[in-house]
């Protein structure tokens, strides 16, 4: 399977997603707040991008401009050779059963007044897929597959539990055959119990429908379970995009090793051995990055250049992706 | 796992579990009674008792409650029971509809102005001018200069009718606003919009199948004491003089005519007092039924 070469299902670039900051006595425009600041990557079809950073780097912007729930400043994002920055709104609508997306706090993403069998259906009637009979009958088909029982069909979503929710969320997901679905920490919100149960579905449901995630979480062990590649971002930018196993053996960016150093360990005379790579500082505000390197402010080995001049987002090794200057001679 | 043998019943229809929760609520269920009772006595009330409401008999004036007249008669001798129901058919009428109105208005302001961003501003500086206009001389003022012509376009009963009916929704939308503005913004923020949004709704399906369903619970609030506000508001006018014509009967214009005979015969001020106390309260404590009723939350429970 590796040898053939894939196509990229979802290919992103130089996406940006900048906020407007409004303030002064006119409500002028006095700033933005470069959330998503020039990113590309590419998934290919059938495989899990995992992309991870701290709280505000941006993770979920990204997810909710793939998928084009935001108006994107600048870049463009195809999803099966069509591009859905840039799509007139009916067209968009069409392209929409293609993409899908798993929103992190199920009790949040349905909608209290709906009972579970028109939250799941909600997307087929929008759609227009089949007759009032045929939808039931395809809602409950889901609820199979997310291993709901059918008899919960007219119930509320209050009176189910956090990864009943969660199923809830994912079948209602899954209701139009998408290709490629967008995990916005679909996980973070619920118990440690939980976690592994919607992890498996979600692996499982990767495995019979041939689907394409892009997983976003800040757990790194969850990451490094279920992606097959991983993007780190930092302050609206991707420091490193490499491999699973490649990035979790060996970081190259100074920004994923600090961030892997952070993952506890759970055998304790190994973790005593374990040195911990602390950032002094707090991450800079996204309305007024640095110049240069986003992570100069931080870095353990920062040089002059990086004061200086924005890295490149070069390939250093095959498949593995790095904007940092310390790989420019490397090279 | 799962019983297979069990198929899955097909929805039942939610009016019904509404109405299982809404038999729960004492206060809504004694309220509704009441407003049925209210609604069905002015409705048919006049037909069965049979007296003119404007017929005058002038040798048995002023008398207490009798047999005849269960509350007794007024300066002319026109039957006070009449009065009431033909009055009361006009203030729930003026009522209702004034409060469907200004609901309807109100929501649809409130909706828009907390949807659409770039409508918000011009539309809540619009609801806030309306708020700061003194609504009793403005009233005055709308009646005075529309009368004549409705009265001559639509006659004198239909005509002032149909200007109570706008005034009063004209001038008591502004709160229903702005309550719906405020949920309707929170909501709007609430991830299930944005997976409504990832599957393609358009606004127009957003706003009735998402949002109107969450903002239910002001709605109704507003509406209760909407038919309260509205009632009053007619009384209040046609106490000062300026409602329906002075032989044509509504509560307020009751209240107005008994209040010269206040310290004789008190009871003549108290039966439409009462009666619109009680059309207030009733209305009220259905509206919180219904509310509790209509959330999915609470049913149930």
């Amino acid at each position: 399977m590796l040898d053939t070469p894939k196509e990229p299902l979802v290919r992103v670039s130089n996406l940006k997603m900048h906020f407007p900051i409004y303030g002064g006595l006119l409500r002028r425009r006095t700033g933005e707040v470069k959330a998503v600041d020039g990113i590309s990557f590419d998934i290919f079809e059938g495989e899990t991008l995992g992309l991870v950073g701290e709280s505000g780097c941006g993770k979920s912007t990204v997810g909710r401009s793939v998928l084009r729930l935001y108006e994107v400043t600048g870049g463009s994002v195809t999803i099966d050779g069509r591009d859905i920055a840039h799509a007139a709104p009916e067209e968009l609508r069409k392209m929409r059963t293609q993409m899908q997306m798993i929103f992190q706090d199920p009790q949040a993403s349905l909608n209290p007044r709906m009972k579970v069998s028109e939250i799941i259906g909600e997307p087929l009637r929008e759609h227009h897929a089949g007759s009032a009979a045929e939808r039931r009958e395809r809602v409950l088909e889901l609820m199979d597959q997310v291993g709901l029982n059918r008899d919960f069909a007219n119930r509320y979503p209050h009176e189910f539990s956090g990864g009943q929710r969660q199923r809830i969320g994912i079948a209602r997901a899954l209701a139009l055959n998408p290709k490629f679905i967008v995990c916005d920490e679909p996980i973070a919100a619920l118990d440690v119990s939980i976690q592994a149960q919607v992890v498996n579905l979600l692996e499982e449901l990767q495995e019979r429908l041939g689907l394409t995630y892009l997983f976003i979480s800040h757990d790194l062990s969850m990451v490094r379970h279920i992606a097959d590649r991983v993007a780190v971002m930092y302050l609206g930018r991707i420091a490193e995009l490499a491999p699973r196993d490649d990035i979790y053996a060996e970081p190259l960016h100074p920004y994923t090793k600090a961030l892997l150093s952070a993952v506890p360990e759970p055998d304790p005379s190994v973790e005593e051995k374990v040195e911990r790579i602390i950032l002094a500082g707090d991450v800079p505000s996204p309305s007024n990055p640095p110049k240069g390197c986003n992570f100069c402010t931080r870095c353990p080995s920062v040089m002059d250049i990086c004061k200086r001049d924005e890295p490149e987002f070069r390939e250093v090794q095959p498949g593995r992706f790095v904007a940092c200057h310390l790989f420019n001679q490397t090279t | 796992m799962t019983d297979t043998t069990q198929i899955t019943a097909p929805p039942r229809n939610q009016w019904w579990d509404v109405w299982d929760q809404f038999k729960t609520h004492k206060g809504a269920l004694i309220g509704a009674v009441f407003f049925i009772l209210i609604i069905l006595g002015v409705i048919f009330g006049p037909w069965l008792w049979g007296v003119d409401a404007t017929h005058i008999d002038i040798r048995s004036r002023n008398q207490g409650p009798s047999l005849a007249h269960p509350m007794g008669t007024d300066q002319l001798g026109r039957d006070t029971f009449a009065r009431m129901m033909a009055g009361g058919r006009v203030s729930m009428a003026v009522g209702l509809t004034a409060m469907a109105l200004a609901l309807g208005l109100g929501t649809l302001v409130g909706v828009v102005a907390g949807y659409f961003k770039k409508l918000d501003g011009i539309m809540m500086r619009t609801t806030d001018l309306f708020l700061a206009l003194p609504l009793l001389p403005l009233l005055l003022v709308i009646i005075m200069l529309f009368r004549d012509k409705l009265n001559s376009a639509f006659g004198p009963e239909g005509g002032i009718f149909i200007l109570m009916v706008s005034a009063i929704g004209a001038t008591s939308w502004m709160q229903t606003a702005r309550i719906v503005r405020g949920d309707v913004l929170a909501i709007k923020e609430r991830e299930f919009v944005l997976a409504a949004r990832s599957i393609g709704t358009p606004s127009r399906r957003m706003i009735i199948r998402h949002i109107l369903p969450n903002v239910l619970s002001p709605i109704m609030v507003s509406a209760t004491l909407g038919i309260a506000n509205a009632i009053i508001t007619e009384s209040a006018l046609s106490f000062l003089g300026l409602g329906f014509p002075p032989d044509f009967p509504t509560w307020g214009r009751l209240l107005f005519d008994s209040v010269d005979y206040l310290q004789q015969y008190p009871e003549r001020v108290m039966w439409p007092g009462l009666a619109i106390s009680l059309t207030v309260l009733s209305v009220n404590y259905m509206g919180d039924g219904l509310r509790d009723a209509l959330d999915p939350k609470i049913r149930g429970r």
